[in-house]
């Protein structure tokens, strides 16, 4: 693969995390920040504070929780997925198994991927990052 | 299903104790749920649907936390109390089922467990408790029922339907059941502002029902606005709930109305005009929008880890001072340079006043008043009397005194305790308390007060008092005391704080599973505090914990033994004298001073600590007190006093025993700071030992 631009052209490729709990999305910063080094990691510890924080940056992956205060993971998933602006942005829902029903719900409203909680790191950074990739691609 | 990697991490590492005090925070949340929820059903037996929804919320973050870290015991514990709480939610499980009273027990077992893992012994998988607790619940808990009825009758996007979950499914078919209105309301903001606006927007609504869900959808300028569509119930219907929530560019329309079973009637519905006219409107709106964005709280909330930093970079300050002011000192003796040396003393005095404000004002930012705590032990009281069904009065007082936060934190378990232990152990029955002439509810007094640079909570209960005998007879079984022994009535009472005393063989659940007072000692010791005991057989017990306002930073009595230099915690100096050797007296191998008619054991410092003894004849002699205790520590220097930052110590000068730590002194270098509590403690288990 040869050199890949990006969204913003400034070859740093920009992740939203989207969890309530603040352990969890740390351990979510740190296993993505392992991606590499043209990659930057932004937080939101809710689904308002996501939609507060989407239209500053250009992002090219949006990793949510489902089960938060305020809005929840499903509904977040459905408004960037029914926005011309965030459309395009590839998302991962990552929540504890056992939801089967919301988990099909999330793929249904157009997520990409669905990771199931306690999360295996490698998972995570290879579903990314093929998510990544084809978004440069894209 | 896949096998899945579990990771347990270091239970040093820092997301390991973020994820301890994460975890603390979520219990506490459940805790404060579920003493409202038993109000709440004691009340009127109507539940808030979101209390029983936060503490499902709780319970997921829990099991996720926990499965994070490999802890699989917690993590299924978690997930047995999610699903208790799943099904009070989705009404699969009554209120008053079996399986919804385990709810208080599991949560409990939870934190203590919790509570359990520092000791490295403990399992991953969890104690046995764990297990006999999940088994129970599984027995408890049902499968729930399929529940399908459609929700095609509602008039609203599919995509709207899919983003429901499961709980807010629930909710809706719960309200159409009921026979409420099911209505939309949509509005739209500007997207750098919307909360305010969608927070009124909500009460709004929630004033006349309930707010099933909240789902933004972009808005007609996706780059600046925001809508947001808001599925509620309520018992208006769409015209009147219009009409109540005064929301001018609110957009109210129905969705489903009681009575209608088949989808609303209105195919021709010009949607698209009203959404215009409702993306228009914002515009005059405007101005308000933007003052909303001043209106910023002026609080911040700030890691307690990140005041720490800020305090050692103070404390570095302070030892840096310290070292400027030598400087100056050593230019002031020298005629050569004491212009140089007079000016340099004048910008050390400066520095020297704003390094204290800059101290001061750090200090101030960790204070909290005790009302948590004490708010806390209300709730403990008022859940004790419920389970215990004994009638007992919290008077509370001083509970806006102020400590460090870091040992407001670190009091909660302690207090516990010992109020636990009042209520279960020294609290008498009411026939009991009848009998002995007392009033039949009994009563517990927490009085916190500032002494100086000391916080005092008094914890005082008007029970039976301590059995003075039976703590003999249980000392001699233990082999603490031996037979015939006498002691003094301190010294008997000192022995309730002995490893694994107990006066009651069957430790009761409620005073902390075998959690006794050697362990309250132990959390006061590692805060600098003390703890104090005084009991009147059938007048009743209190516990006076003293503790320093902060841990932060200390004023520290540098003394010298041998070649060694130490430094004395000076909160715990009363004064200290010059003597001479031949006042010392012996008395059955120990030695005692004369100190104003009272005798006072003395230590020496060289010998403590194995040091070649300098023999001199005009020693120093440091009156120590902690709690109602003395000891003089002979010491061969006064070096004078300093400002200094505790650290812990690190390698082989780690264990010993009365060495608290060290400290960096500026041009005196690394200086260990005395234990001063296991000093004291050691001379007179010695004496009482002789």
């Amino acid at each position: 693969m040869g050199p890949c631009p990006d969204v913003e052209g400034d070859g740093v490729q920009r992740i939203l995390i989207v969890e309530d709990s603040a352990t969890m999305r740390s351990l979510l910063a740190s296993t993505l920040e392992g991606l590499g080094a043209g990659v930057e990691v932004r937080e939101a510890e809710s689904g308002f504070d996501a939609l507060r924080i989407l239209p500053r940056d250009a992002f090219d992956l949006i990793v949510t929780d489902i089960n938060m205060p305020d809005i929840n993971g499903l509904e977040l998933v459905s408004f960037v997925k029914t926005s011309d602006a965030y459309r395009e942005i590839p998302l991962i829902i990552i929540s504890t198994e056992g939801s089967d029903r919301d988990r099909a719900k999330g793929l249904e409203l157009g997520a990409d991927a669905y990771i199931v909680k306690p999360f295996d790191p490698d998972e995570l950074v290879r579903t990314a990052s093929e998510l990544l990739g084809k978004q440069r691609e894209g | 299903m896949a096998a899945r990697r579990s990771r347990p991490r270091s239970r040093r590492s820092k997301a390991y104790r973020e994820f301890v005090s994460e975890a603390e925070e979520i219990l506490e949340r459940m805790r404060s749920d579920l003493s409202d929820l038993a109000d709440q059903r004691a009340a009127d037996g109507d539940v808030d649907p979101e209390l029983v929804n936060s503490l499902f919320r709780s319970a997921h973050s829990l099991k996720g936390l926990a499965g994070m870290f490999g802890l699989d015991g917690l993590s299924e514990l978690a997930h047995h109390l999610e699903d208790i709480l799943d099904g009070m939610r989705l009404g699969r499980v009554a209120m008053d089922s079996p399986a919804a009273g385990l709810v208080d027990e599991a949560t409990a077992l939870f934190a203590s467990e919790l509570g359990r893992l520092d000791d490295p012994k403990t399992p991953p998988e969890g104690s046995e408790e764990v297990a006999e607790l999940i088994g129970r619940i599984d027995g408890a808990v049902r499968e729930p029922a399929a529940q399908d009825d459609d929700l095609a009758g509602l008039d609203l996007d599919p995509a709207l339907l899919r983003a429901l979950t499961e709980y807010e499914e629930h909710r809706l078919r719960e309200n159409m059941r009921r026979g409420r209105f099911i209505v939309l309301v949509e509005a739209t903001f500007e997207i750098l502002a919307f909360d305010e606006g969608l927070a009124e927007l909500s009460e709004a609504v929630r004033e006349s029902g309930e707010v099933l869900s909240t789902l933004p959808s972009p808005g007609a300028a996706p780059e600046s606005q925001i809508r947001f569509g808001l599925l509620a119930a309520s018992d208006l219907d769409a015209d009147a709930l219009r009409a109540r929530i005064e929301f001018p560019h609110a957009d109210v329309r129905p969705v489903w109305s009681p009575g209608a079973t088949a989808p609303a009637d209105r195919p021709g519905e010009p949607v698209a005009t009203e959404s215009a006219a409702a993306v228009a409107a914002p515009t005059a709106h405007e101005p308000t929008e933007l003052e909303s964005l001043k209106s910023i709280s002026d609080t911040v909330r700030v890691d307690i880890r990140k005041l720490d930093e800020l305090m050692n970079l103070v404390g570095e300050l302070v030892i840096q001072r310290a070292a400027v002011a030598s400087i100056a000192r050593r230019l002031l003796d020298d005629p050569a340079t004491t212009r140089a040396g007079m000016e340099l003393d004048k910008t050390h005095k400066l520095l020297d006043r704003k390094i204290q404000e800059l101290q001061a004002g750090v200090l101030e930012v960790r204070m909290v008043p005790l009302r948590q705590v004490f708010e806390k032990l209300s709730r403990v009281v008022r859940r004790l009397r419920r389970d215990l069904d004994k009638e007992v009065r919290l008077e509370l007082r001083g509970a806006d005194t102020e400590l460090d936060k870091l040992i407001v934190e670190e009091l909660v378990d302690p207090l516990m305790h010992i109020v636990r232990n009042a209520f279960d152990h020294a609290i008498e029955g009411a026939e009991e308390r009848r009998a002995a002439g007392k009033p039949e509810e009994g009563t517990i007094r927490i009085e916190a007060s500032q002494r100086g640079n000391h916080v005092l909570i008094e914890v005082a209960d008007d029970g039976r008092g301590i059995d003075e005998e039976a703590v003999r007879v249980r000392a001699v079984q233990r082999g603490v005391l031996a037979e015939g022994e006498t002691l003094s009535r301190r010294e008997l009472l000192d022995l309730v704080f002995a490893p694994g005393f107990s006066t009651r063989d069957a430790v009761t659940e409620t005073s902390g599973r075998g959690v006794g007072m050697d362990v309250v000692k132990n959390n006061l010791t590692a805060l600098g505090g003390v703890v104090d005991l005084d009991s009147r057989e059938g007048r009743g017990t209190t516990v006076t914990l003293t503790l320093p306002i902060t841990l932060a930073i200390i004023q520290a009595l540098v003394v010298g033994a041998s070649d060694q230099r130490y430094a004395i915690p000076l909160n715990s100096v009363l004064e200290t004298l010059l003597i001479d050797t031949s006042d010392i007296q012996r008395s059955e191998g120990r030695e005692i001073l004369n100190l104003r008619g009272e005798p006072l054991l003395l230590r020496r410092l060289d010998r403590e600590f194995g040091l070649a003894e300098s023999g001199q004849r005009k020693p120093h002699v440091v009156v120590i007190g902690l709690g109602d205790m003395r000891l003089g520590l002979v010491v061969d220097r006064l070096e004078g006093q300093q400002d200094t930052v505790i650290k812990p110590v690190q390698g082989p000068v780690q264990d010993v025993r009365g060495i608290a730590g060290a400290t960096e002194m500026g041009d005196l270098g690394a200086v260990l700071v005395l234990d001063m509590a296991a000093l004291v403690e050691d001379a007179y288990r010695r004496r009482e030992a002789a």
